[in-house]
């Protein structure tokens, strides 16, 4: 806290003094920082790394820094850093004698990014430049945003592009290690376009209609997941195309039903070349009490037809050219059913002042959300997250 | 796969259509409703962590205008 504080301080301390040489004196937006956390677990019994069969046990702490500031009155500084504990009782079965190393492990991620608003034209132009590392996955992206806002401000076009260059550490169950290199490539590239359109449909209604083009290339399989043959004793790793087109589209519609409920509902379509095809549906109904406080339930419903490639334990057939029994991939539906409270009073909880610095910190609002989550094949799985939003003034 | 796309094409031309031709012209002092915490055409900040596990679970990801990738989730 103290260091993304300091962070924000002092880059607004330096771009605060330019901004006033160079432009008409004006308030800066205070500085935002959200320290965010959740901690996640899972249980099922259809590890893809012990072939479709075994435990899927998992656990997963994730602290998160946002910090977004203001650099002068037109551009914005945003940086998120987070990092992932996780430790895995099916990642462990890689090695059945050792333990192996990804039984538990740490992936660290950051991503930076710069916008800039052309006041006069409405646009929003903004780079993004990020990476995550884990002990047998590095992950470099860079991407760029184009928004442009309608003269009357209830319409907005964004236009986005995002490559994702990722590697693997090539690591394989233990009973097929030493025949030398299963797979050619250790790469994967993912590239995305993306565009949205949000639309002011009337005082109590808006919506947005969003759409992804993605194109993966590469070792797009997991090097430890085994698979099974109903025809051979050994397991074989398992293989998927090097390619794979995703094609999702998703509908947002709020209505502020009244004073003291908002309805708040996303719909996704989706399809890929790997044959699958899947439908999402989410709805949150966000109930005020008193000005400051809400709570909102939550349901997400999801059904997915499994992808071609996709047969459970011993259930492929060796001479398959691709095959996996990672029930990710599976035919599934699942249910999310959760609760949400945000507590944020207009003059903010609570302030205090910060270290070498004038500046008083003000902690805005805190909301906390959990719920649980069923898969059809009978993975369930249990997060809950917290966001505290503070701000800092930037003078 | 093509016919999947072109179904996909004509949900996005028509939905669009409707967004773009149902609407009032709503102005600034109009807009207190829509202004709310809540209204906000965004997935929550919170729910970040979510839509990373329910991307790995799941095969079907995006459209969500966050990000795509990053990470195996190979666990």
């Amino acid at each position: 806290m103290l260091v993304a504080c300091a962070v924000a301080t002092t880059a607004m301390g330096q771009t605060t003094k330019t901004a006033t040489k160079t432009r008409r004196a004006r308030e800066l937006s205070p500085a935002e920082v959200n320290i965010l956390g959740s901690y996640y677990s899972q249980d099922g019994d259809h590890s893809p790394v012990t072939g479709g069969v075994g435990t899927e046990q998992l656990t997963d702490v994730t602290p998160t820094i946002i910090v977004n500031v203001p650099l002068d009155t037109v551009t914005n500084l945003n940086v998120n850093f987070g990092m992932d504990f996780y430790s895995s009782a099916s990642t462990d079965k890689i090695d059945y004698n050792v333990s192996s190393a990804s039984k538990s492990d740490t992936r660290t991620h950051l991503n930076v990014s710069l916008s800039r608003r052309n006041n006069a034209r409405r646009i929003i132009k903004a780079i993004t430049v990020g990476g995550s590392t884990e002990y047998d996955y590095q992950s470099v992206s860079v991407g760029a945003n184009w928004a442009q806002s309608s003269s009357d401000g209830n319409r907005e076009l964004s236009l986005g592009a995002l490559a994702f260059f990722d590697s693997w550490s090539l690591i394989y169950p233990e009973e097929l290690r030493g025949n030398g290199e299963l797979l050619s490539t250790k790469r994967r590239q993912s590239y995305s376009l993306s565009a949205t359109l949000s639309q002011v449909i009337n005082r109590r209604m808006q919506a947005s209609l969003s759409t992804d083009i993605v194109f993966q290339t590469g070792l797009l399989s997991t090097p430890f997941h085994r698979v099974y043959f109903k025809d051979r004793e050994l397991p074989d790793i398992e293989r998927l195309p090097d390619t794979r087109l995703k094609y999702p589209i998703g509908l947002r519609l709020n209505y502020y039903t009244s004073d003291y409920l908002t309805m708040r509902f996303f719909y996704r379509f989706y399809t890929d070349s790997w044959g699958m095809t899947a439908n999402t549906l989410e709805l949150e109904t966000p109930v005020k009490i008193g000005p400051f406080f809400s709570f909102y339930p939550f349901y997400r419903y999801h059904t997915q037809a499994a992808a071609e490639y996709f047969a459970p334990y011993k259930e492929h057939s060796s001479t398959d050219t691709y095959y996996t029994s990672d029930y990710d991939l599976a035919g599934i539906n699942s249910h999310k059913l959760g609760l949400g409270v945000r507590y944020s009073p207009l003059q903010g909880i609570t302030r205090f002042g910060l270290p070498f610095s004038k500046k008083v910190t003000q902690l805005k609002g805190i909301e906390l959300r959990a719920g649980n989550y069923w898969r059809s094949d009978g993975l369930k799985a249990f997060i809950i997250s917290t966001d505290l939003n503070f701000t800092i003034p930037s003078r | 796969m093509k016919s999947q796309l072109k179904i996909l094409l004509a949900v996005v031309s028509i939905t669009a259509s409707v967004l773009l031709s149902s609407c009032e012209a709503v102005r600034p002092f109009q807009k207190s409703y829509l202004n709310e915490e809540e209204m906000q055409l965004s997935a929550r900040k919170v729910q970040s962590f979510e839509m990373n596990f329910e991307s790995y679970r799941e095969g079907a990801a995006g459209a969500t205008g966050g990000k795509m990738g990053g990470g195996c989730g190979c666990n």
